[in-house]
């Protein structure tokens, strides 16, 4: 979107009218950029192919693999339940994101006093870490002074105290809740500026047509908000894939045996407890796949939709 | 596009309507709202505050007083959390790596922005589309490649080095982010410079930079989060104790030492609380430069 207008004496080779205009400059611009870029992004990419068609322990030669480590992973049960357990954190945390974080932005919307404060309060947890988060909420868990359980003994629910990261059934959705807590504010902001884009026209009409509260909702509210469904869906999508590392390891490690086990522990414990390096590559890719898919799927299915955003 | 946020005008006429037809029923409506906005607050806030708490009692009162506020307050944990996990050193690493981090991104990406959003040339569209691409490619997946390079270059255990990495993570969107602020400037601006004889590189420090500030606080705002927090890079590439960050170090102190809770505690609000502070006392442009992101687009 050059605004500048055309140059006059436009030279006649190629590389004089790059060296006349712009280009010289441009190039030196973005040259840093680009040796950043290249050297660890682009490279570690295409090398990560490389060597997941390889069997490496990083120290040793190499030698070629072909597709082998890829048919492995397709029948090692621990990385299909890592693949599963993933895929149900994917699911939960973004479906409970949005109905939830809509839900905070309605009550925030309609607050009259005070909204600034309970907007910033709901958005602390956002600016803390994984890590402080992970390690607050394996206090809240534990089972010797954990305020979970500590409650359910003060409301009088005592049968309900569980080892909610010690039982395979359930650490799984406990860290999920975890994840949610941390992030429930911030989809919660967004939505938030998404009502407050919505003309008070339509509400006004819509209840002269005698719609209720919940018909406004539906017919009036949801419709508007799709596309910031969409950007927090996209938002929460790329995150719970591929940023769930930090939190299951504080919390569990991914066990107990294997139960929270998600596809990036699954691949740090292969690289650096197993050494094996090429076999953790291929994981990477893989999970690169899966989210580079579900990432061009929500767009191509955001611009079916005519979401213009 | 162009749904942009404008809080004022709607958000005025609903209150004003609303508060007009405040009968019994509204009033209900209200007193529920407040309740359970009451109750998000004590599950974002009371955690927080039982860190606290926590932080400040002895470990006998720990396991006897669960809820409450201590009864006496025990400094001595800040003392001894601050020694035995040698906080001195993990804040000096982070604030390291982190600063650097940030000036690498800005000083690499602005230029970048400016010529991808202001100049004429061959493979814009190329370079434009690649930085595009990147922002699928979270840097998580290539972890291990990622490990390799930085060992063959040198680069395990060293501050400097991660702190290219971070910068090189977080360097497509933050282009991206760029681009579309140059892009809004006008162009008369620039020519008038030109005509005065400014070289380009003036131009961008002189007359651009100084225009696109929010969207550069921008950036360094994101950037200080993501970087600041991280564990998983960190994780990856520092190996050594000595420089490691913040989030390294917590969690080494958790797995060296069973059960020192209090100076957990106190541990992690050495950690936590400059950062909420932060926030809180800024809460309003950071809140505002997140939405107009996100909202727009």
């Amino acid at each position: 979107m050059s605004t500048r207008p055309q140059e006059a004496a436009p030279s006649t080779s190629r590389f004089g009218r790059f060296a006349s205009g712009d280009g010289a400059v441009a190039f030196v611009m973005i040259l840093p950029a680009a040796i950043l870029f290249c050297l660890f992004y682009l490279w570690p990419f295409v090398n990560g192919f490389w060597l997941s068609l390889h069997n490496w322990d990083g120290f040793s030669d190499p030698t070629w693999a072909g597709l082998s480590n890829y048919q492995r992973l397709a029948h090692d049960r621990i990385f299909l339940g890592a693949l599963r357990n993933n895929l149900i954190f994917v699911v939960a945390v973004v479906v409970l994101k949005n109905v939830l974080g809509l839900g905070l932005a309605l009550l925030l919307d309609r607050a009259l006093v005070g909204r600034t404060f309970f907007r910033a309060a709901a958005f602390i947890p956002v600016t803390m870490s994984f890590v402080a988060v992970g390690l607050l909420w394996s206090w809240i868990y534990n089972p010797v002074f954990g305020l979970l359980n500590g409650a359910l003994d003060l409301f009088g629910l005592s049968g309900l105290k569980q080892s909610w990261l010690g039982d395979a059934n359930i650490a799984l959705y406990s860290i999920i809740v975890v994840d949610v807590w941390k992030w429930l504010g911030f989809h919660a902001v967004i939505y938030l500026a998404g009502l407050q884009t919505i003309p008070s026209e339509l509400y006004e009409s819509a209840k002269m047509d005698g719609a209720g509260p919940i018909q406004r909702f539906w017919h009036v509210t949801l419709p508007m908000m799709m596309p910031i469904v969409f950007i927090n869906t996209i938002l929460g999508l790329s995150g719970a894939f591929v940023r769930n590392f930090d939190i299951v390891y504080v919390l569990t490690k991914g066990g107990p045996n294997h139960a929270t086990e998600v596809v990036l522990t699954y691949m740090m414990s292969k690289a650096f407890q197993d050494g094996a390096m090429s076999y953790a590559a291929a994981i990477g890719y893989v999970l690169f796949l899966i989210v580079g898919l579900a990432s061009v799927a929500l767009l191509a299915l955001m611009r079916r939709q005519r979401l213009d955003v | 596009m162009g749904t942009a946020a404008n809080p004022s005008l709607p958000l005025g006429n609903g209150m004003a309507s609303h508060r007009r037809r405040l009968g019994a029923r509204g009033i209900l409506e209200l007193v529920g709202i407040y309740a359970a906005l009451f109750l998000v607050l004590l599950e974002t806030i009371y955690p927080l505050l039982w860190v606290l708490f926590g932080s400040l009692k002895t470990k006998q009162e720990m396991l006897s007083n669960i809820w409450g506020p201590p009864s006496s307050l025990v400094f001595q944990n800040y003392v001894d959390a601050w020694r035995i996990a040698g906080m001195g050193s993990r804040i000096v690493s982070s604030v390291f790596v982190t600063g650097s981090a940030l000036i690498i991104l800005v000083v690499v990406a602005t230029p970048c922005a400016y010529a991808l959003a202001r100049l004429r040339f061959p493979g814009r569209g190329l370079v434009l589309a690649v930085a595009v691409a990147a922002m699928l490619v979270p840097p998580q997946v290539m972890a291990i490649p990622l490990f390799m390079v930085a060992r063959d270059l040198g680069l395990i255990n060293n501050r400097l080095g991660i702190a290219f990495v971070y910068a090189a993570t977080s360097l497509p969107l933050s282009v991206f982010i760029l681009r579309s602020f140059f892009v809004t400037l006008p162009a008369d601006l620039e020519d008038a410079a030109r005509v005065d004889g400014a070289s380009r590189l003036a131009i961008l420090i002189h007359i651009m930079l100084p225009l696109i500030r929010p969207g550069v606080a921008l950036i360094l705002i994101f950037g200080f989060i993501e970087i600041w927090n991280d564990f998983f890079l960190a994780f990856l590439l520092l190996r050594d104790p000595s420089v490691q960050t913040i989030p390294l170090g917590l969690v080494s102190f958790f797995q060296q030492y069973d059960s020192l809770w209090t100076l957990y505690f106190a541990a992690l609000t050495i950690t936590t609380l400059p950062v909420i502070v932060v926030f809180v006392a800024m809460q309003r442009q950071f809140i505002a430069g997140l939405t107009a992101g996100a909202v727009k687009g």
